[in-house]
């Protein structure tokens, strides 16, 4: 049923968001339920990093920087310490690479897991949210063991890691990876094959590989739309280069895929894990680097859990940095959600945002619904209709029931 | 509270009042600009390993509803003005709770142009839980400990105010309240 | 497609494409990875990105800006596109005073959210960009006043604010 009026209506959402992490603002341009465009506002979480790491010196750029963001803190270390590296001319020991890969696949592990409770959570499956988010402490146990924090562990140097990996800590996380790994098997059931839950992701958010090129999506969201786009295996960089990553795809491109993706992705985490610590290299843990770098540019790229990290540094020689660019890859997605919002029913939209995994999230319960001039919206019993026929499409028949 | 109320009857009623809002306060959280640590973390407290909501601590969504608003981060120009319009918001008595480096001073984003350098200077904060981010039972221990300063009903709103401060004083003092995890 | 193309076929092919193109132009590889090429003017931007997408050649990973400072008297805007392990930098100087270059977002849409950054921090102003709005400072930002160049003073912020109470207070 279409509306006998169109009026278009502006919801704006944010940036003050009830449960889950960080502000942003968008501004939803509705027709009766329907999305017809979307602004989005970012902003509220800027902080001014790329300048403060202008008068900072290296070292002290490294903790800045692992506080971007508290998700994936040690891929932002990783980028920004390889990139010195690099222009530095230091090679690192292999087995701090390793270490970095490991603690790199643990970090997307929590962050897969924590992502996923946040989309069960969206999509109004809160006992999923809760399972996700139990099993993630696996994770952060592990994280805390090696590194004495939960988040924002630290581990890496320039030159190097700060902490290196007993036979307790290999133990342990074996242990850990069998339990994720038999919880994950049952994730990936729930996700593909629970009906209510299919009816919120199915054919919702769908991006077909075309547009995700255009639009520039990365990472997960990419590759959920058939696009292979990993930093791992495209540039390999560290303990990647020895130890190659089998790319999860899928054709489908809606919040299921996206889903699944990341989901399975889990597996691949675990394998590489396990690989790595089969054969993890005896030797030194770091390297030494002097305070000054010396002059050059490089650019280093990344794949942190959400997509490619891009980091560019420029060295005049000195022991503080001339620029540090990054291009952190939630706003490469932004562009897509934007785009793929218009034409989905309001209440999808937190889905479809949650599927990008962005860095900060949104939630409808703070919608306020402005109303331009006196419309008169629709009835309530034109609202039942709606509702009636919205459900009968989704093969779930409500006109038997009657209302008092 | 109505004034036209007997001695007495007002002192039950009051007695009631802190009772109620002990045992079941709603919260708030704003983000201002924080790195999503101690944000995952104040999440975390809600889920099964932790918890919060057997204290009857709920986390809610419009500050409408809320009694203690939870903030983090160093507060970016941008989120100021929210954020002073989300405490307007809530109804008397509230509570604003601080959780992290950067709520507390600006922490490791003291001095860059876009920050507030703390949501004190922004709002007037109850109390402070410091760490980078905070564990989850730190978050939880500073709550309750906000909480328990309610106990002795206060004579008049100053009394509040300081029996509150000194709370959020010793909060802010005590070792890093991770360790106390075993 | 360029996805199965190989590190160092990626960088011969982008410096037959771009250095052949219409206007000679400056290249360098920095590194076995890396090639840099540098316009002589900003209207060349738009003729070389098109050959980029002609060829299907990696995708715009980021734009990054760079203030050469006030003594130098340039901006250098950098656009830089990724293709297996390669990064293709098309480098634009541009004057710091007046400083203007061509939008990207009819060819690549999802340039957007880099221009308005672009443009908000380093005081470019992108021509033809779709959405001028700010995307990351505050509302209440003074005009005229962008952060990642080198000559920024803070304190202009401060004495902005204290004359925003100052008003306010009057009111």
């Amino acid at each position: 049923m279409q509306p006998q009026k169109t009026e278009q209506f502006t919801v704006p959402i944010g940036p003050q968001h009830p449960a889950l992490k960080e502000p942003s603002s968008f501004l939803i341009s509705v027709d009766g339920e329907v999305v017809t465009n979307a602004i989005v506002r970012l902003g509220y979480a800027h902080r001014g990093i790329e300048k403060a790491t202008e008068s900072r010196t290296y070292v002290q750029n490294l903790y800045l920087l692992e506080r971007i963001c508290g998700i994936c803190s040690h891929i932002h270390g990783t980028a920004f310490a390889m990139g010195v590296e690099r222009l530095a001319g230091v090679e690192v020991p292999p087995r701090a690479q390793a270490i970095r890969l490991i603690i790199a696949e643990l970090e997307r592990i929590h962050s897969h897991m924590l992502w996923l409770g946040v989309g069960a959570h969206q999509g109004g499956f809160d006992a999923l949210f809760m399972f996700s988010w139990r099993d993630r402490e696996t994770v952060m146990d592990l994280l805390e063991s090696i590194s004495g924090n939960r988040v924002n562990y630290s581990a890496n140097v320039l030159g190097g890691v700060k902490f290196d990996l007993t036979a307790a800590h290999i133990g342990d996380i074996l242990k850990a990876l069998d339990y994720l790994e038999e919880r994950t098997h049952h994730y990936l059931k729930v996700v593909t094959t629970d009906a209510s839950f299919l009816q919120r992701t199915r054919g919702i958010g769908t991006m077909t590989r075309h547009q995700a090129e255009v639009l520039g999506a990365i990472g997960p969201t990419a590759r959920a739309s058939g696009v292979l786009r990993d930093v791992r295996i495209e540039a390999p960089y560290g303990a990647y280069v020895d130890h190659p990553v089998t790319t999860i795809t899928d054709d489908r491109g809606d919040l299921e895929a996206r889903f699944a993706v990341r989901i399975k992705e889990l597996f691949e985490s675990y394998r590489l894990i396990r690989e790595v610590l089969d054969d993890l290299p005896p030797g030194d843990i770091k390297t030494r680097v002097k305070r000054k770098i010396p002059e050059g540019e490089a650019a280093f790229r990344v794949e942190a859990p959400r997509g490619e990290l891009f980091y560019f540094i420029k060295s005049d020689g000195t022991d503080i940095p001339s620029r540090v660019k990054v291009r952190t890859p939630t706003i490469c997605n932004m562009t897509s959600v934007v785009k793929l919002a218009v034409g989905h029913q309001l209440a999808d939209v937190p889905m479809i945002l949650a599927g990008i995994d962005p860095c900060f999230s949104c939630n409808d319960r703070m919608v306020r619904v402005n109303r331009n001039n006196g419309s008169d919206g629709w009835t309530w019993e034109q609202l039942r209709q709606h509702g009636i026929e919205y459900y009968k499409q989704r093969s779930q028949d409500y006109d038997p029931l009657v209302v008092g | 509270m109505s004034s036209n109320l007997s001695k007495p009857w007002q002192a039950a009623l009051d007695q009631i009042t802190t009772w109620a809002r002990i045992n079941s306060p709603w919260a708030i959280h704003f983000n201002s600009g924080s790195c999503n640590g101690c944000d995952i973390e104040i999440l975390a407290t809600l889920t099964p390993r932790y918890d919060l909501e057997r204290f009857g601590i709920k986390l809610q969504g419009s500050p409408r509803h809320a009694d203690v608003l939870i903030c983090t981060g160093p507060v970016s120009r941008q989120a100021r003005e929210r954020l002073i319009r989300t405490y307007e918001q809530m109804h008397e008595p509230k509570f604003v709770v601080a959780v992290g480096a950067c709520a507390l001073s600006g922490g490791i984003f003291q001095g860059c142009y876009n920050v507030m350098d703390g949501v004190e200077n922004v709002i007037p904060v109850d109390a402070y839980i410091p760490g980078c981010p905070p564990r989850p039972e730190a978050i939880i221990d500073g709550i309750v400990k906000l909480l328990g300063s309610l106990q002795e009903p206060p004579a008049d709103e100053t009394d509040a105010g300081e029996t509150i401060a000194a709370a959020a004083g010793e909060i802010a003092a005590a070792p890093h309240a991770g360790s106390e995890h075993g | 497609m360029p996805t199965s193309m190989t590190t160092a076929e990626a960088i011969t092919l982008a410096t037959d494409v771009l250095v052949n193109w219409v206007w000679p132009v400056e290249a360098a590889p920095p590194a076995p990875d890396r090639l840099d090429v540098t316009l002589k003017e900003p209207k060349e931007l738009i003729p070389m990105v098109t050959a980029l997408r002609v060829q299907r050649l990696g995708y715009l990973s980021a734009i990054t800006g760079l203030d050469l400072g006030p003594e130098d008297g340039r901006l250098e805007i950098l656009y830089q596109f990724c293709v297996a392990a390669a990064v293709i930098t098309i480098r634009v100087p541009i004057p710091r005073e007046d400083a203007t270059i061509q939008s990207l977002t009819d060819l690549i849409p999802g340039a957007e959210p880099y221009e308005r950054e672009l443009s908000e921090m380093f005081g470019v102003t992108v021509v033809g960009m779709r959405n001028p709005l700010r995307l990351y400072l505050p509302d209440d930002w003074p005009e005229g006043v962008y952060p990642l160049r080198k000559d920024f003073d803070p304190s202009v912020l401060h004495n902005h604010h204290k004359e925003q109470s100052d008003a306010a207070a009057e009111d």
